[in-house]
């Protein structure tokens, strides 16, 4: 089957070309690939025919338990007849249909509809539920490009998105209840979802289930009250229509109810709310079919109705309605496919569809009319066509069934509309209403009758010598479903039952129908209401809502304004944490007092102090002044308890900043005007001081904790003997946490390149700098200064790993010297004395940086392990330094590049 | 002196909310300035204060005795010379906007937003 299925794809790819080549015969070319593989499950029959199943099955994804499982039953094997076989007929018919397109459409609906085929063969034929819901989807997707064929009109697109629409929708609900079967089953084989359908029914997710699988089955079949896509889909080209859109996909919905029907069985409510909404489809498709104004839509609201028959079918109990479900989806598939044929001719042949324009074409279309005849006596359920037959299945699966009589009736009254609108068709357009038609713009073709009449016919035949596909489809597939073999007993004449009663009070009020049509269509057309209560409008307006209400919400939520987003970041952060808190009905636990220390609290009071004028200054400059004195409070603070490497780092961070940001703020404007109302600040100032006073509860909380953590214990104590080094911090860094230390370099440097490329100078021809004017004693210490400085840095640079120091500081120091001589000499004069470029220096540091890990690598150990050389006459070596070297030089180049870059175009 | 370092620390959270939550540019540099330092000081306190003296082994000494946490400390050095580059790297696109749009008020950088999704786009099914 594998094959079959591969073949059925390439197929579809590599036929259709022929239509590239071939003009008029290419439909009977490509017909070959259906017909082949028609051939091929028809040599199969022997299998199924004995009621084996065939399996095949490979694995694709064991992991989350999708399997490529494939098997051919009874039910598949009609489906797959079905499907090949139609599609020949549809393929020879498109080859004389779409003879005025160009020979590039006509490629391209060849290889939809054989890609279609593929894609029902793969639904119908899958055995994983994953792999069947991947064709579904295939199905839906396919016939949607078909219904949109004709891209050019605005009709056939929007009719093509609302089936998209609809059926994707099942689609998702398909998908829904295959991952809750996976979740209770722990597997996604049909066959044992079926076998547990109890255990699936009594699971808690049970309900769930079913009513996915209900709803994906309505919205496929289109069962009320999503039916109104398929009047629609009739956009598409006749072909197309009477391929997907009445004979297979628009049946795969009732494929899944009969695969499933043990599943909703089981559940209480599930026959009850099948049968329902298939009556109701019944009712509404029946009088609309008999409203309907063109050919096409009156085909598409009975096979609305047929499908609510094989729906309440599947609903029924007893293995007389499975009989009647099977014989009425052949019966069913054979004429209303002849029908759509029919109908494409007269279409073709006079542009015209309104059935009241139309008529008296039999004299011009003889064997259209023939085909159409023979069809609509099927479809009238006339003797001895195909059609009658299922019919009395149909009533004496009623009967038999545990039912009420209202379905009963409602049967009754539908199939006799059905009567009605087969009666219409064939001689309002055929027969009545004399010859209106003397032009012709198509006659007829072989290829346009034949597939119709060959349906016709196949429609006698079978109800006459029903011996073959009885035994080889009708038998098998009725076992498949039902759960075992069933006695199936086809004949045109059984006797004087209750049924042959029904069919004669049918065929009589069809008759009424049909010589009343005229005044009943012309009443019902009058009605408003059933165009205002159309579900169709409801379904757009939902649309059209639901495009406006997101409008409207990304307006809402996407305002543009960053204050507010922030203020929903913070507030959002405070009133979890607040929640969290009261949540867990903590009370912040207070650490010992301690004694307070008055200098250092002192120190701190004036950094929170400068934090408070940061905010109340009205000059930017102010609130930068501001902010440094806090930046300094900060670091005299880490100096006072034990920190001397954060409180250098900060130092030289805090000189850098203010020199850095001088530079801005020498560009933009120093005096802002208030960008917040006093309410805003009020609210803001609040949202701010609610998330401090978080902060304050959540840390006094934490340092009340036990003290010390493993990972410092570690550290203190392997410091030396495994990094050699004494100052503990610096070894985290360029020892045990090096890959960590790489990283934040590497951010650096980018931060480094970018900042370059923000600031590059167009045209380097500009102007020099002229030189600033400064106090020459500044000049003079400063030359001094800038120089001591560098020593300095390099000092900390190499003491670092035992004294406090290091590759940041180092590099912090060592901007700040060139800081100081781009102060008093200028940009240029700094950039000279530099002479490398500040990137140049970055793409060393890193190179520096990523090396020093290879020796380690190269001794067979971990990358960035670092090795010693301790000689007894010599300072110790270490590949740690090489790496320090590299952050120091990373650091330097980034501040460099950021300096220059500010300044220059500061002073623009 | 834990809870008036944890005072101070927050205070200068929240001062630095206040500040980002302002719509100029330039003082949302400075608070996120701020906000690093502030931060900063509260991970100090994670590693407990206490002692003064420094993570440094003592010459003779094998391993660290009593002093500050040397974890806590190695992370901040590194948070600190991230903070700074994070509030140089906006001081330049600050800079860049001021030149290109010739505006430090967040209201009116949008060029982003407009960016967004076109109306027409939407009125494919009106």
């Amino acid at each position: 089957m594998f094959v079959i299925l591969l073949i059925s794809l390439i197929g579809a790819c590599v036929m259709p070309l022929a239509a590239r080549v071939i003009g008029r015969g290419a439909g009977l070319v490509i017909a070959l690939l259906p017909i082949g593989l028609l051939a091929a499950f028809v040599s199969m029959a022997p299998v199924v025919e004995r009621g084996w199943v065939l399996g095949e099955g490979r694995n694709w994804a064991p992991r989350i338990g999708l399997d490529l499982t494939l098997r051919l039953d009874g039910f598949s094997f009609l489906f797959c007849l079905l499907v090949t076989g139609i599609c020949a007929l549809v393929v020879i018919y498109a080859g004389g249909y779409l003879t005025g397109k160009p020979r590039q459409e006509r490629t391209r609906f060849f290889t939809l509809i054989l890609l279609f085929q593929t894609a029902m063969l793969g639904t119908v034929l899958a055995e994983s539920l994953l792999v069947m819901l991947l064709f579904w989807e295939a199905t839906s997707i396919l016939s949607f490009l078909l219904v949109g064929f004709d891209s050019r009109s605005a009709r056939a697109r929007r009719a093509a998105l609302m089936a998209l629409q609809v059926t994707a929708f099942g689609g998702l609900m398909l998908l829904a209840a295959v991952l809750m079967i996976g979740h209770v089953l722990g597997s996604y084989s049909m066959a044992e979802a079926v076998r547990q359908a109890e255990t699936i029914a009594a699971s808690p997710l049970g309900t769930p289930i079913v009513a996915c699988i209900l709803i994906a089955a309505f919205t496929k079949s289109a069962q009320f009250p999503f039916h109104f896509w398929l009047p629609n889909a009739m956009q598409a080209p006749t072909p197309a229509s009477a391929y997907l859109h009445s004979a297979t996909m628009v049946k795969l919905g009732i494929y899944l109810l009969a695969r499933f029907e043990p599943v909703f069985a089981a559940t209480g409510w599930g026959r009850g709310v099948v049968v329902t909404v298939a009556c109701l489809t019944m009712l509404v498709a029946a009088l609309q079919a008999l409203r309907a104004e063109n050919f096409k839509s009156a085909l598409a609201y009975s096979t609305i109705a047929s499908l609510g028959i094989l729906t309440l079918l599947v609903g029924l109990d007893g293995p007389a309605a499975t009989v009647a479900m099977v014989g009425f989806l052949l019966a069913h598939a054979l004429y209303k496919a002849a029908l759509f044929f029919c109908a494409g001719v007269v279409l073709h042949a006079t542009g015209q569809q309104n059935l009241r324009a139309l008529g008296g074409l039999a004299r011009v279309l003889p064997f259209t009319a023939l085909a159409c005849v023979g069809a609509s006596l099927s479809m009238a359920g006339i003797p001895p066509f195909i059609g009658f037959i299922s019919k009395e299945f149909l009533f004496e699966a009623q009967i038999e069934s545990s039912w009420e009589t209202a379905p009963l009736a409602i049967a009754v009254i539908v199939n006799a509309a059905m009567v009605g609108v087969a009666g219409v068709v064939t001689l309002r357009p055929f027969f009545l209403g004399g010859a209106k038609h003397r032009e012709l713009r198509n006659g007829e073709s072989l290829s346009l009758v034949a597939p119709p009449l060959l349906l016709a016919v196949a429609g006698l035949l079978i109800s006459l010598d029903p011996d073959w596909i009885t035994r080889v489809a009708l038998r098998p597939a009725v076992a498949a479903v039902y759960g075992r073999a069933v006695d199936v007993d086809i004949a045109v004449w059984h006797g004087l039952t209750p049924m042959l009663m029904l069919s004669a009070v049918v065929i009589g009020i069809g008759a009424l129908i049909v010589r009343y049509w005229r005044q009943i269509h012309i009443r019902l057309r009058g009605a408003e209401r059933f165009d205002r209560l159309a579900l169709e409008k409801l379904w757009e307006r939902s649309l059209r809502g639901l495009m406006h209400g997101s409008r409207a919400l990304t307006g809402w939520v996407q305002h543009g304004d960053l204050r507010r987003y922030l203020l929903v970041v913070v507030g959002g952060m405070a009133a979890l944490i607040a929640w969290s808190v009261i949540a867990a009905g903590a009370v912040p636990r207070l650490p010992d007092a301690g004694t307070l220390r008055l200098a250092p609290a002192l120190v701190a009071l004036v950094g929170l102090g400068g934090a408070v004028a940061a905010t109340r200054a009205q000059s930017l400059f102010t609130a930068m002044i501001a902010t440094g004195l806090t930046g300094f409070s900060i670091a005299l603070t880490f100096m006072l308890n034990g920190a001397p490497d954060l409180a250098l780092t900060q130092f030289a961070v805090e000189a850098l900043l203010v020199v850095l940001l001088t530079a801005l703020l020498m560009a933009v404007p120093l005096a802002s005007p208030a960008t917040r109302t006093p309410a805003m600040r009020r609210s803001d100032a609040v949202v701010a001081g609610v998330m401090a006073l978080m902060l304050v509860a959540g840390i006094v909380d934490m340092a009340a904790g036990p003290q010390g953590s493993a990972a410092s214990a570690f550290y203190s104590e392997m410091s030396y003997l495994g990094g050699k080094g004494h100052n503990v911090v610096n070894v985290i860094l360029v020892d045990f946490r090096a890959f960590d230390t790489l990283g934040e370099t590497m951010v650096i440097a980018m931060a480094a390149v970018l900042a370059r490329s923000l600031l590059m100078r167009r045209g380097r021809a500009a102007q020099e700098a002229a030189q600033p004017s400064v106090h020459f004693s500044f000049q003079a210490f400063g030359r001094v200064l800038s120089w001591t400085l560098l020593a300095a840095s390099l000092v900390i640079l190499w003491r670092g790993h035992d004294q406090p120091g290091g590759g940041f500081v180092g590099g912090l120091v060592a901007a700040l010297s060139f800081a100081l001589l781009s102060l008093a000499y200028g940009v240029e004069r700094a950039e000279r004395t530099l002479r490398a470029g500040p990137l140049t220096l970055v793409g060393i540091g890193m190179a520096c940086t990523l090396a020093s890990g290879l020796p380690g690598l190269i001794a067979g150990r971990p990358y960035l392990t670092h090795l010693w050389w301790e000689p007894v006459w010599f300072p110790k070596l270490g590949t740690t330094m090489i790496f320090d070297l590299g952050v120091y030089l990373v650091v330097l180049g980034a501040v460099l590049a950021f300096l220059f870059g500010l300044q220059r175009e500061a002073t623009k | 002196m834990t809870i008036l370092y944890a005072l101070t620390g927050a205070g200068i959270i929240g001062c630095a909310i206040f500040m980002i939550l302002s719509r100029n540019l330039v003082r949302m540099l400075l608070g996120l300035s701020l906000l690093a330092t502030g931060t900063n000081l509260l991970l100090f306190l994670a590693g407990r204060i206490g002692s003064e003296q420094p993570p440094i082994i003592r010459d003779g000494a094998k391993a660290l005795g009593v002093s500050a946490d040397p974890v806590a400390q190695a992370l901040i050095l590194t948070a600190i010379v991230i903070g700074f580059a994070l509030t140089v790297m906006l001081g330049v696109l600050v800079l860049r906007a001021w030149r290109s749009g010739g505006t430090v008020d967040a209201r009116e950088v949008d060029a982003a937003e407009m960016v967004g999704p076109a109306q027409e786009r939407d009125d494919l099914h009106g």
